[in-house]
């Protein structure tokens, strides 16, 4: 009857895809450490290079990568969306991102010819739109949607938009258009990666994972179906307004901030019902990353009224943190779960348990080194010598997450040599 | 009650008497784990037989699927099942990192699975099974006993 070794497996991508990814992700975080130890302060200057290949290292190359990893594997086992052959698919996407991301970041910083940024265009574009454009489709196709499957669509359109909103952005700085909209193209990417994409998509994951993970009770109707597609039109609206109207942009972001600081206030309250008394330091990333959201957008609504740089400052670093926080909150569910359970529906007696794949202990040790670095990054906008220290942490924490990965993926190929296996009947 | 709230509430007794076994052991207070785990233990294969012999066998039926959803669900069973029966050796060997380690996997794994009956399976049993099957179903799974 499992002559496919059960249908949990079959639906789930091979392990390699969602590693490969994670994998890069934190590559790319031990870059954006070093790029911090080069620019330093310089990146709380909103208007410098620093700080849009700060951003873009943390937005495309982190955040992106392990975000396309998570939906590769849960969109399967979660939403029960099938993507035939995901590794070769995995293959379209990964490569000409990361080669597209790191030409990008060198034509921000090396005064490009123009050529350079096209072709960065054209790889993270293809690339980016082919990933969502399968996910969206085979999305669409569900017969039964789920309040999570319906938030993820949302937030995959989003990136769509915010994708093209870029090629358009990198046409006119490449000198293929005329700018007369740049300002509110570019205010119009920013929000749809920024709240679009990364806030809509980390709420629709917390949808399944808070209740999953934790065991609380599920999130209210209300907020579940709605948040998602309210966030997704109003960004859209006001995107739209934004080229007759850009005075609008205040109570864009003040609704945003409405919309966010309930959600996490929402999830900090599922958190504190939990079923499962024991607290790992996977909750606390969630807190932390739910205390930093409302924070950021407390912030943002501040500098409706006070915008001094370090407010702006503060509000990015908070938003960073946030989605940093739920980053590796799941990392340290996901990885060894996946190892365990990848070997065990595969008839390994000996499958690894999760804590040998990855102890808790490494988990709360970074999440020391965590809110250490949001310390000083947040300390060094008043104290910049900080900055190092929050570069050095940086390049600490992503290296270990490099390590994990390649130690798991190190367990799971030696289980598969060497462990003994159950015929699961065929 | 339908089938569906029947089935619901028998998820959310799992997981209390779960939280309540994984809370003792952490607490190194062994004979009060063993025995919230032990109740577990019971709830959950109930649960499944009641599943296994009766609901499924109804959906296949009606569906006329075989190798769908349900041939899903009875394979995590099985996993579920091979957990337990590790972590009661745990549990007899008072090892705690073993058995925090295991339990930890075990409710990410029953947690999913419950998600997929209560949002997709139960929900298409109450679409697709008529009325009065649906009923028949509910009785014969209330005189199930493990
Ligand atoms: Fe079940
Ligand atoms: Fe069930």
């Amino acid at each position: 009857m499992f002559s496919q070794q059960g249908l949990s497996l079959e639906q789930a991508p091979p392990i390699f895809v969602v590693l490969r990814f994670f994998f890069a992700g934190s590559l790319f975080g031990v870059m954006a450490g070093i790029a911090l130890l080069f620019y330093r302060e310089e990146i709380f200057d909103p208007s410098s290079v620093a700080a849009v290949t700060f951003t873009h290292i943390l937005t495309l190359g982190v955040m992106l990568s392990f975000m396309f990893g998570a939906l590769f594997q849960m969109l399967p086992v979660i939403a029960g969306v099938v993507l035939s052959t995901p590794v070769q698919k995995a293959n379209f996407v990964q490569y000409p991102m990361i080669v597209g991301t790191l030409m990008l970041l060198w034509a921000f910083n090396f005064d490009a010819q123009s050529w350079i940024y096209a072709v960065a265009a054209l790889l993270l574009g293809l690339s980016i739109l082919y990933a969502s454009g399968i996910m969206l489709q085979a999305l669409i196709k569900l017969p039964n949607h789920s309040a999570s499957s319906k938030g993820m669509t949302a937030a995959l359109a989003a990136l769509s938009i915010a994708v093209l909103l870029a090629l358009y952005l990198v046409l006119i700085r490449g000198g293929y258009l005329d700018g007369s909209h740049y300002l509110a193209a570019k205010e119009a990417h920013y929000s749809l990666a920024l709240f679009g994409w990364i806030g809509v998509l980390i709420i629709s994951i917390s949808f399944q994972v808070i209740e999953m993970f934790y065991v609380t009770p599920p999130y209210p109707p209300a907020a579940s179906r709605t948040l998602a597609f309210v966030i997704l039109g109003l960004l859209v609206l006001f995107g739209i307004l934004a080229f007759v109207y850009p005075q609008l942009r205040p109570l864009k972001e003040s609704l945003m901030a409405l919309l966010l600081i309930v959600y996490a206030l929402i999830t900090l309250r599922r958190l504190s019902q939990r079923k499962r008394p024991i607290t790992d330091a996977t909750v606390w990333f969630w807190r932390i990353g739910m205390g930093s959201l409302v924070l950021s957008m407390l912030m943002l609504v501040a500098r409706q009224f006070v915008s001094t740089e370090w407010i702006v400052g503060t509000s990015a670093i908070f938003y960073a943190a946030f989605a940093l926080s739920v980053v590796f909150a799941m990392f340290y569910k996901i990885v060894p779960f996946l190892t365990w359970f990848h070997l065990n529906s595969q008839g390994y007696f000996a499958a690894p348990m999760m804590h040998e794949v990855i102890h808790p202990k490494i988990a709360k040790r970074h999440l020391w080194i965590h809110l250490a670095t949001l310390v000083c990054l947040l300390l060094s906008q008043a104290f910049a010598p900080l900055t190092l220290v929050a570069a050095l942490l940086m390049i600490f924490s992503f290296g270990q997450m490099s390590y994990l990965i390649l130690h798991a993926r190190r367990v799971y190929i030696k289980t598969q040599k060497e462990g003994e296996r159950f015929d699961m009947g065929a | 009650m339908t089938i569906s709230s029947y089935m619901k509430n028998q998820h959310r007794e799992c997981d209390t008497h779960f939280a309540k076994s994984e809370e003792e052991a952490a607490k190194s207070n062994w004979e009060a784990a063993i025995a919230a785990f032990e109740t577990f233990a019971d709830v959950t294969l109930t649960h499944f037989k009641r599943e296994e012999e009766e609901l499924f066998p109804t959906f296949e039926e009606i569906t006329g699927n075989a190798m769908g959803p349900t041939r899903v669900m009875r394979f995590e069973h099985e996993q579920v099942k091979g957990l337990i029966g590790k972590m009661a050796h745990a549990l007899d060997d008072q090892d705690k990192d073993a058995y925090l380690s295991l339990s930890e996997s075990m409710m990410i794994l029953l947690q999913q699975h419950n998600m997929k009956e209560e949002q997709m399976l139960y929900a298409m049993c109450e679409n697709l099974i008529p009325p009065e099957l649906k009923e028949k179903t509910l009785e014969a799974m209330k005189q199930i006993v493990l």
